[in-house]
This record gives C-alpha cells, sequence and structure tokens, in this order.
C-alpha cells in the first residue's frame, strides 16, 4: 500500500498542469484579489476605520448632563469622529443636506442626534448617543467625584469600532472583500476535482491504455481508487495549506485563530474536492478533454455561486434559496470558513463539516459504484 | 493452457468475434495474424476479462478467467498495443511501479526490475522519463513494465508497431528469448513476416472468425500455391500470357509493369518448364526469382485479399 501511495504520490506532484490548476491557479487568483482590492483588504477586526462627520451645535451647556456630553463627544473627537462645530442648528441642517455631514448632535439638557439617512454611520452614531444616555448617570458621578477618571471611563465603553463590528456578525462584515477570500479557498478546495478526474482515468480500462493496464493486474481496483483518493486528499490538503499560508502570512488575511478547526475545514475541503472529482471522473463517459473541460464548470460555478467572482451572492441566494448554500460544497466551505475568521458560531461551524462530510461520503461511493464494473461493453 | 470456445463479441449490429475458437499451449508462441479491424484486440481484451462478450467461455490455466480472476491474473503479463506507461516517472520508476502490481517483496523486485532493464536494453536510459526515449525505447520500456514479473504467459498486441527496424529486432529477439525461459506467449500483429519469424504456431483471423490455425508449414500446405516466381520480361501479348497459363501447374498468373509473376502448384522443374518456354518462343527477359510461399500468400489465398496494413 506504501509503495502504492509512494509512485501515485511522485506521479501527481509531477504533473505539473494538475497542480497548477489546483494550487498555482489559486494562488494567482488571490494575489489578483489583492492587488485588484488594494490597502482596503484587512482581515475583518482590523478594518481600517474613516471617522464620522458630524456637526455639533451646543444649544444650551449649563447643566451637568450637557456638560458630560460635551466632554464625551471630545474624547470620541479624532477617534471615532471628525467634529465640526457649528454655532446654528440651521448651519448644521444646511451641511447635513449637503452631505457634508452624516449627523448632527445638539448639546443640552437632553442631548439629541439628527440624521439624513438609514445606514452604518447612521447607526453608529445613534448607538453611541444611546451608549451615553444609558451610562450618563455614572458619567455625571464621575465627573462630580473623579473628574480625571472620566476619559478613561468614557473610552472604556465607547469603543464602537468593537460593538459595531461585532454587531455585523450576521453576515455583513465591514469589509466585504474579505468574502472573495474566504470563496477563493472555497474554490480552492473544489479545484481538486482536477485532480480526482485525472485520477480516475488512471483507473478505467476503458479510457486509457493505463487504466487497461492497471486493470489487468492482480491488484484489487477498490485498492487502486482508495489508494488515489488518500494520495489525491494528501497532496491537496498541502495545496490548501499552502494557500492559507499566503492568504495569511504574505496577504495579510486573516482566516481566524482557530487553527484546528482551520486544518479541519482544509481537510474537508479537500476530501470533498477530490471525491467529486473521482465520482465525476468515474461516472461521466466523456473523453480527458471534456471532462477537463466540464471541471472547470464544476469548480467555477459553485465558486460563483459562493461570492467568488460577485462577493454579494451567496448573501442574496440565501435571502431567496437558502437550501443552495446548504448543498452547493463551495457555499458550504465558504460559510465554514465564516464561521472562523467573522461569526466564532461553532456549532454552525460544525454543521457545515457534517454536510462535507455527508456529501463526501456520497460522492466517494458514486465513484466506487463508477468504477466497480469489472469488464467494459467495448474499450 | 488457454482454451477459448465458442467467443461472439457484438457491438450493436457489427459482430467483431464470430463464434472464434483457440486452443493455446504451453510453451507456445502463438501468432494472431489478421488485418487491422479483424478482431485481434477484441479477442485479447476479452481473453484478459476488460470486455464483456455476447457468447462462449475462456478458460486460462484451467480456470475460467473473470475480471476477478486475480490468481490468474498474477501469472499474466500485458503489453499493450498503446503505450502504458505513467509520463511523470522515470523508467526504473515505471518498470518498479508495475512489477509491485504483482510483487509485494522489495528485495525480489529490485533483482526483478534490473532484469527487465537488461533484457530490453534500458540501462542507459534508467533515468530518463518517456517522454524523452525514441518510439523504439519506449516500445522497449512498455514491454518491460509488462513482463518485468516473469510471467507464464505474456499477451503482447502489436508490441512493434511503429518500430524501427533495429528496435524490432531486438524486439523479437526478446520474444523469443522470454519463450525459451519458460513463458508461453501470444502476439498479435498484421505484420506476417514477424509472425513467421517467431511463431510456432498461428491463427489467422479476419471478421473475427479464425479461418486456418496451425505452424507456419501447416498453413502453408493448406494452400494450392507451392511455388512462386517472378520474370522480367519486356514484352509479354496475350497470346503468350495465354498459353504460359496452360503449362502444368501453373494456376495464376500476373503481368503488371514487365514483370511476369506465376503461381504455381508444388512441382518439380517448374522454373525450368516456364524458362524453356520463354526460350523457345525468343521471349527476351532479364531477372528471375523463384520464392517459395509466404504467410502473405497463405492469406492471400485464405482470405481472397492482401493483408491490410
Amino acid at each position: 500500500m506504501l509503495f502504492l501511495f509512494k509512485y501515485r504520490f511522485l506521479q501527481t506532484i509531477r504533473e505539473f498542469s494538475i497542480m497548477f490548476w489546483a494550487l498555482g491557479f489559486p494562488i494567482i487568483l488571490g494575489t489578483l484579489f489583492y492587488f485588484s482590492f488594494g490597502t482596503s483588504i484587512e482581515a475583518a477586526g482590523e478594518t481600517e476605520w474613516d471617522e464620522i462627520k458630524t456637526a455639533v451645535v451646543t444649544e444650551d451647556s449649563s447643566s451637568e448632563n450637557a456638560k458630560s456630553f460635551e466632554i464625551f463627544l471630545e474624547n470620541m473627537d479624532g477617534e471615532l469622529l471628525e467634529i465640526t462645530r457649528v454655532s446654528s442648528g440651521d448651519e448644521a441642517l444646511k451641511l447635513l443636506n449637503e452631505d457634508k455631514v452624516t449627523g448632527i448632535y445638539y448639546v443640552k439638557e437632553a442631548p439629541s442626534l439628527t440624521v439624513g439617512k438609514n445606514g452604518l454611520d447612521e447607526s453608529i452614531l445613534t448607538s453611541a448617543l444611546d451608549s451615553f444616555n444609558q451610562n450618563s448617570a455614572m458619567v455625571r458621578d464621575v465627573l462630580s467625584e473623579h473628574p480625571d477618571r472620566l476619559p478613561a471611563v468614557l473610552a472604556s465603553y465607547g469603543d464602537y469600532r468593537q460593538s459595531v463590528r461585532e454587531e455585523t456578525l450576521g453576515g455583513k462584515t465591514l469589509n466585504p472583500n474579505v468574502q472573495y477570500f474566504f470563496a477563493l479557498i472555497a474554490y480552492a478546495c473544489l479545484s481538486g476535482v482536477f485532480l480526482g478526474v485525472r485520477a480516475s482515468f488512471d483507473t478505467q480500462a476503458n479510457l486509457t491504455a493505463l487504466g487497461a493496464r492497471r486493470s489487468v493486474t492482480p491488484t484489487h481496483r477498490f485498492k487502486l481508487v482508495i489508494v488515489d483518493m488518500l494520495v489525491l486528499v494528501t497532496i491537496h490538503f498541502a495545496d490548501i495549506l499552502i494557500l492559507n499560508l499566503y492568504v495569511t502570512q504574505i496577504l495579510k488575511i486573516s482566516l481566524g485563530d482557530d487553527i484546528f478547526s482551520l486544518l479541519v475545514v482544509d481537510l474537508m475541503g479537500s476530501i470533498i474536492g477530490v471525491c467529486m472529482g473521482l465520482a465525476f471522473g468515474s461516472i461521466s463517459k466523456m473523453d480527458l478533454g471534456m471532462k477537463m473541460g466540464f471541471s472547470v464548470g464544476l469548480t467555477l460555478f459553485p465558486g460563483f455561486l459562493s461570492g467568488l467572482m460577485f462577493g454579494n451572492m451567496k448573501n442574496i441566494i440565501e435571502l431567496h434559496c437558502p437550501l443552495i448554500n446548504r448543498i452547493n460544497p463551495a457555499a458550504v466551505l465558504s460559510d465554514a470558513f465564516y464561521c472562523l475568521g467573522i461569526y466564532n458560531d461553532m456549532e454552525r461551524f460544525r454543521r457545515c463539516i457534517l454536510i462535507l462530510a455527508f456529501m463526501s461520503i456520497l460522492l466517494l461511493f458514486s465513484a466506487f459504484l463508477g468504477v466497480r464494473r469489472d469488464s467494459y461493453d467495448s474499450i | 493452457m488457454i482454451h477459448i470456445d465458442n467467443l461472439v463479441k457484438r457491438y450493436g449490429t457489427l459482430v467483431a468475434l464470430d463464434h472464434l475458437s483457440l486452443d493455446i499451449h504451453e510453451g507456445e508462441i502463438f501468432g494472431l495474424l489478421g488485418p487491422n479491424g479483424s478482431g485481434k484486440t477484441t479477442a485479447i481484451n476479452c481473453l484478459l476479462a476488460l470486455l464483456k462478450y455476447d457468447k462462449g467461455t475462456i478458460t486460462i490455466f484451467g480456470k475460467e478467467m473473470r475480471p476477478d480472476s486475480y490468481d490468474i491474473k498474477q501469472n499474466i503479463g500485458v503489453v499493450m498495443q498503446n503505450v502504458a506507461v505513467f509520463d511523470q516517472m522515470s523508467v526504473w520508476e515505471n518498470i518498479d511501479y508495475f512489477c509491485g502490481l504483482y510483487v509485494k517483496d522489495k528485495e525480489r523486485r529490485r533483482e526483478l526490475v534490473e532484469e527487465a532493464i537488461r533484457f530490453t536494453g534500458l540501462e542507459d536510459f534508467k533515468k530518463m522519463r518517456p517522454k524523452k526515449l525514441s518510439g523504439g525505447l519506449l516500445r522497449r520500456l512498455n514491454i518491460a513494465c509488462g513482463i518485468v514479473h516473469k510471467p507464464k504467459l505474456i499477451i503482447m498486441d502489436e508490441p512493434t508497431v511503429a518500430v524501427d527496424p533495429q528496435s524490432r529486432n531486438r524486439i523479437l529477439e526478446g520474444i523469443l528469448e522470454l519463450n525459451q525461459q519458460g513463458s508461453t506467449i501470444i502476439y498479435t500483429s498484421h505484420y506476417m513476416e514477424e509472425v513467421e519469424q517467431i511463431c510456432s504456431r498461428i491463427a489467422i483471423i479476419d471478421h473475427g472468425q479464425v479461418l486456418a490455425t496451425g505452424t507456419t508449414e501447416e498453413l502453408k500446405k493448406m494452400i494450392k500455391t507451392g511455388e512462386t516466381i517472378t520474370i522480367e520480361a519486356i514484352a509479354l501479348d496475350e497470346d503468350q500470357l495465354a498459353q504460359i497459363r496452360k503449362l502444368p501447374h501453373v494456376f495464376d498468373i500476373s503481368y503488371e509493369e514487365q514483370t511476369l509473376k506465376v503461381r504455381l502448384s508444388s512441382a518439380k522443374h517448374n522454373l525450368v518448364r516456364i524458362l524453356n518456354y520463354m526460350q523457345e518462343h525468343d521471349i527476351a527477359f532479364g531477372r528471375v526469382f523463384s520464392e517459395l510461399p509466404t504467410l502473405n500468400d497463405v492469406f492471400l489465398e485464405i482470405t481472397g485479399k492482401e493483408l491490410r496494413d
């Protein structure tokens, strides 16, 4: 078995064209993504923050609450907000109408906010005001008893970048470009199809002379298929690890901190890619060129549905036909990466892994059915 | 050793094997001779249980040959018509890999691989990849992969197709040597000279049927042609040709491009009689050849056509 493994391994890794599609192409694609999106690509949780332009109108600063709010706003100026102080409400509204500011804070006994539209920045401004109101009593106490500690107190509940990011964990990351990299790795996993299809040819006597030669030996055909699968999964797993290293270490895209789970999803991705290839290669009756052509579609189309070409595609499908996202291996893989890198949802992650395992078993069984025929009608 | 009985294989309406029956004995080099499309490769594929057939039985080493007859397969070596090696592996690796599908012991395998490399004269090319080998060397590698495990039965399906004469001779010598070492060999070809040179028994097949079986001499005795005389003659008219046709033992003549070809049944003084006629009628002639019948004559007479290439 080890002997068969060794030679199949050597034979596969030396086949440049197949290795290119399985490893080289995803790396090139990732690099192109990186350069296309420029410096905006950073891992979720490390996103560049644009300060929100905000107008502040002081209507009445005599009350303690208004004073506290003034200090609160000053504390956030230059961090979360870019504050423009204006003397009148009309002037502030003019700025708002001209889209020069996102919102207007009114400093008074009961601070208020006016925004022009609905959006993420507007939500942040609202959230900031709500947070101040909820904690205003404590702020007043600190202000009266330990005014020197006020900035620290305000900072402790004023990190809206973090809170807003956590609120988006339902699938809308602050940087949608990261989605492309999850879809890319999912696509790379499915590229195992090329390895599987190519290998299936060497087992089928009706397609290649090599298949015929291997079929007339006393080595059981299932053994050959199992060895093929083990070799291909090993190689493809290594491909995906290399791609992960490239994405995380060279392109500096974070895929999460849970390395073990990441390895699990990489392994499952490799298995399902290879099994898809073995199943497709074994069942269909096309020649090698046709099968390779279809393999491109077999990897790119699920990749497209999972957001490889259009980042929001997966969310659109989730809204209109979520079943596709459950059975599309690229979408399930992408979802598993999300669970690790963004959601931190281990239950959902486990569900993804189970779906992938189930699909792999089905595909491998199909591959066995395809090659189990002992002799052929024509060669 | 091999018994094929009443084998029928159809592809739709096309009958590829038409009640084909053969017996091949241990120690033979058995030639399957027939034109392209005659059913040789189909018969081999059925024999190897690669191809389903509609009717008939095949037994090898006294057992029915089935796709899962791994004990039988252990003792069979196959040299495919198309070269079947891995382009990504070196000559040594390829031979070792295919040997490993039969032989598990590493040391034994090493010995066998070295022996196969010596046998096929590939010592200087061990580390080369197949794509860098010439056509002849590639065929030799194909043979080495098929015979490396020293099988009792070797099936060679047109192993010399597209091979230069030097490599072809080497391959043919190798086949004789394998036979001397104890292997029974089934050799398919549409090159009659090869079959005549190495095969101890021959079956002529066409349209999926066995037309004749026997040794070369037996096959030659089955036909009328005992001798073919070829004479370069500048001018022969129809009357003269008709008179030559009436000479004793002549049963066929042809005259094309100033060359007279006379086919005669086996008899003494055939050549003398024809030359006497030429001199008596003052017919100028040049070179004269007399040939004993070949397998080509056998094939021509049995099938009524030349062996197509």
